[in-house]
């Protein structure tokens, strides 16, 4: 009996198409709509080009050594290259900057000179450069004039970097906030597991359908029949969970870390609570169809909104200002268990987010059983 | 008795749904409930299915009271809804499969009693369809090959032929007639009374409620006092002629009309002849001549005052 109307339930939810594309079609849509617009963020750092730049072959410039060997180990070819050099005549130098091939003119004279067309990123770090140029040969011009003796050590220090704090990482993974994106997604995908549970009331309580008339009119145990159809729209939301994480693994290249297991582990959870959603809301709710499935859909996306779905510090306000809300909603704690697993070595914090989230469905699960049990109507 | 209910009492709010009813189904017979929309015949239904919870009353079934735990006598009924119940996503020989299978374990007979069902009600073409493509005819056949594939000692029709062409209702009235033949007990509720008027041995008129009326069709048709009508077209009929007709042996009521001519008689014998001899003395040239026998529609008029389908 489980296997007759477990598979016929399976058949029945999966050849659902309109439910199937907003529940599995919809967030891989999204998905890449989200890989375009957070595809350089996801990278961690965008990759940088060199600023192309033009300084004016005078006679100034030739002369000051100390500036053009500066410039020529900035412009060395390799990983640490800031610019890319053109030495030039003036009338030249002007002709490429009008044509917006050069980000910016430097002039060697009594001072240094910087001629940009507009304002950007290229003219902010040129000017930094020359910024920090004009720092440090003044500091070492000072030092020289008082003690002429430690040029020898001072000149050798001058190209080294020395960092006064240290960083330190949860894991070997780097911070990626961006990631919140993906895995809200995810968390959404699931709570639209809500859906399928939703039709499960719908198709089992006499009062709302006359396929729950006469499966009610059946020889046949009511709780036998929605753990069937329950474990159904389990099997169906976590084949399309999986299907996007899957997508966003392997085509998008988001980063899940390398714990399969326990992301598979938060899927389930997060289904499980994305089923027992739709069956709470579904006979909580004594209203039609349609109010149930737009309150479903309107409590699903504030809940992934809350959980950094559209703003990526959502999550983490959340949690400083209204931490309870953080513990009580599923997409958060969704979202979060991905992302301890992603970042920290430890844990602790993920089995709280799977135990919260297992929590929450069986409160779910207990108070609609206990409102379905009933087996007669006052009306139909 | 295969159904008993006695003394039903049903409210919805302040509306009184069921005033009292009571209900007795013998083994064998096709029972029909007959009542205008909002009489109380799919509130009975469901209360007989233990599906609706009702104030007071006795509904037993198979000689068990019936309740929603009473699934040894579920299992011998077969129910086809008002509203057409099956999944649009299974196709038609899945979901007779599937809510046959809530009533018979074993695939193997199943499988028989799937094809039995599709052969019966005449979907064989249709089997690998899905319900969105049937018409509605079609639509509603399978409904009741859902309901009676398991092959139940008592079914329960409420208005199955609701929005079906001619042809679709002859075939599902002789597919139930058959059922019938077979040695299942069915009850019939529908608001056409030519229906109830051919299909079913005993009849119950209902309305706000109450039962009306009990008995087969023609203890029915007996219980008012009336005859036939006969019709006759002729032109031109005087006023005094009229009042003559209305002397003639038998004759309750003549009327004059748009060139009709209608006589309704209380009973006796050749009430037709001694008509037509009376419009042959005066000469009235007249044309085609109607005899009808009072309906289901007339006994209910009597009853209540109003049509069958208010």
């Amino acid at each position: 009996m489980f296997m007759h109307v477990f598979g016929y339930r399976l058949k029945c939810l999966a050849r659902d198409r309109e439910t199937v594309f907003w529940t599995a079609v919809f967030p891989l849509i999204l998905a890449t709509m989200f890989h375009f617009a957070f595809g350089q963020l996801m990278k961690g750092n965008e990759a940088f080009s060199p600023v192309k730049t033009a300084v004016i072959d005078n006679d100034a410039y030739r002369r000051d050594s100390f500036f053009r060997q500066t410039l020529e180990m900035l412009s060395a070819p390799g990983e640490n290259q800031m610019i890319e050099l053109t030495v030039t005549d003036e009338q030249e130098a002007r002709r490429l900057l009008e044509g917006g091939i050069v980000a910016g003119i430097i002039t060697v004279g009594d001072a240094i000179g910087l001629t940009v067309s507009r304002s950007g990123i290229d003219q902010s770090i040129l000017r930094a450069i020359l910024d920090e140029y004009a720092h440090t040969s003044a500091t070492v011009a000072g030092i020289l004039a008082k003690n002429p003796a430690a040029a020898a050590g001072l000149l050798s220090r001058l190209g080294q970097r020395r960092s006064y704090t240290q960083q330190v990482s949860f894991s070997d993974a780097a911070p990626n906030t961006a990631l919140n994106y993906f895995y809200a997604l995810v968390a959404m995908t699931c709570l639209y597991g809500g859906f399928w549970g939703l039709r499960n009331t719908t198709d089992v309580q006499a009062d709302l359908s006359p396929q729950g008339a006469r499966r009610s009119a059946a020889p046949t145990r009511k709780l036998q029949v929605v753990v069937c159809d329950s474990a159904a729209a389990l099997v169906v939301s976590l084949g399309e969970v999986l299907v996007l994480l899957a997508y966003l693994a392997l085509a998008l290249r988001v980063d899940f870390g390398n714990q399969l297991g326990y992301v598979l582990l938060t899927c389930v959870a997060g289904c499980v609570v994305g089923v027992s959603f739709g069956a709470f809301i579904g006979t909580m709710v004594r209203k039609s169809e349609g109010v149930k499935t737009a309150i479903l859909t309107a409590s699903s996306m504030a809940m992934s909104f809350l959980a950094g779905l559209m703003v990526v510090n959502m999550k983490d306000m959340i949690a400083r200002k209204a931490p309870v809300l953080a513990y009580i909603n599923p997409a958060a704690l969704i979202t979060d268990a991905f992302y301890s697993l992603y970042i920290f070595d430890s844990h602790r914090r993920f089995f709280l987010n799977i135990g919260l989230l297992f929590l929450i469905s069986a409160l779910m699960c207990i108070l609609s059983v206990l409102r379905l049990r009933r087996e007669k109507y006052a009306s139909l | 008795m295969l159904v008993r209910v006695e003394n039903l009492v049903k409210r919805y709010g302040n509306l009184l749904a069921l005033d009292h009813f009571s209900l007795e189904v013998a083994e064998g017979e096709i029972l029909g409930l007959l009542g205008p929309n909002g009489s109380g015949k799919t509130t009975t239904i469901n209360c007989i299915l233990s599906l609706l919870k009702y104030d007071k009353g006795v509904v037993e079934v198979f000689g068990k009271p019936m309740t929603p735990d009473a699934y040894d006598s579920k299992r011998n009924i077969g129910i086809v809804m008002q509203n057409v119940a099956v999944f649009q996503e299974l196709r038609v020989d899945e979901n007779i499969d599937y809510f046959c299978g809530m009533y018979v374990n074993d695939p193997k007979t199943r499988r028989r009693l799937v094809d039995e069902a599709i052969e019966f009600v005449g979907l064989g073409e249709f089997r690998k369809f899905t319900p969105r493509k049937l018409s509605g005819g079609l639509l509603r056949r399978l409904n009741i090959a859902c309901g009676i594939a398991h092959k139940p000692r008592l079914l329960i029709l409420d208005e199955p032929t609701v929005a079906v062409d001619p042809q679709s209702r002859n075939k599902i009235l002789e597919g139930i007639r058959e059922l019938n033949r077979q040695g299942t007990t069915v009850i019939y509720t529908s608001h056409y009374m030519e229906e109830v008027d051919h299909l079913c041995t005993r009849i119950v008129i209902m309305d706000k409620g109450r039962t009306l009326a009990t008995g087969t069709k023609e203890e029915l048709k007996s219980m008012i006092n009336d005859g036939e009508t006969i019709s006759v077209e002729l032109y031109m009929l005087q006023p005094d002629d009229v009042s003559q007709i209305r002397q003639l042996p038998h004759v309750a009521r003549a009327d004059y009309a748009e060139n009709r001519l209608s006589v309704h008689y209380d009973g006796g014998q050749h009430n037709l002849l001694n008509l037509l001899d009376y419009l042959k003395s005066r000469d009235l040239l007249f044309g085609r001549v109607f005899s009808e026998q009072p309906t289901l529609n007339d006994v209910f008029l009597e009853i209540t005052g109003r049509q069958l389908r208010d």
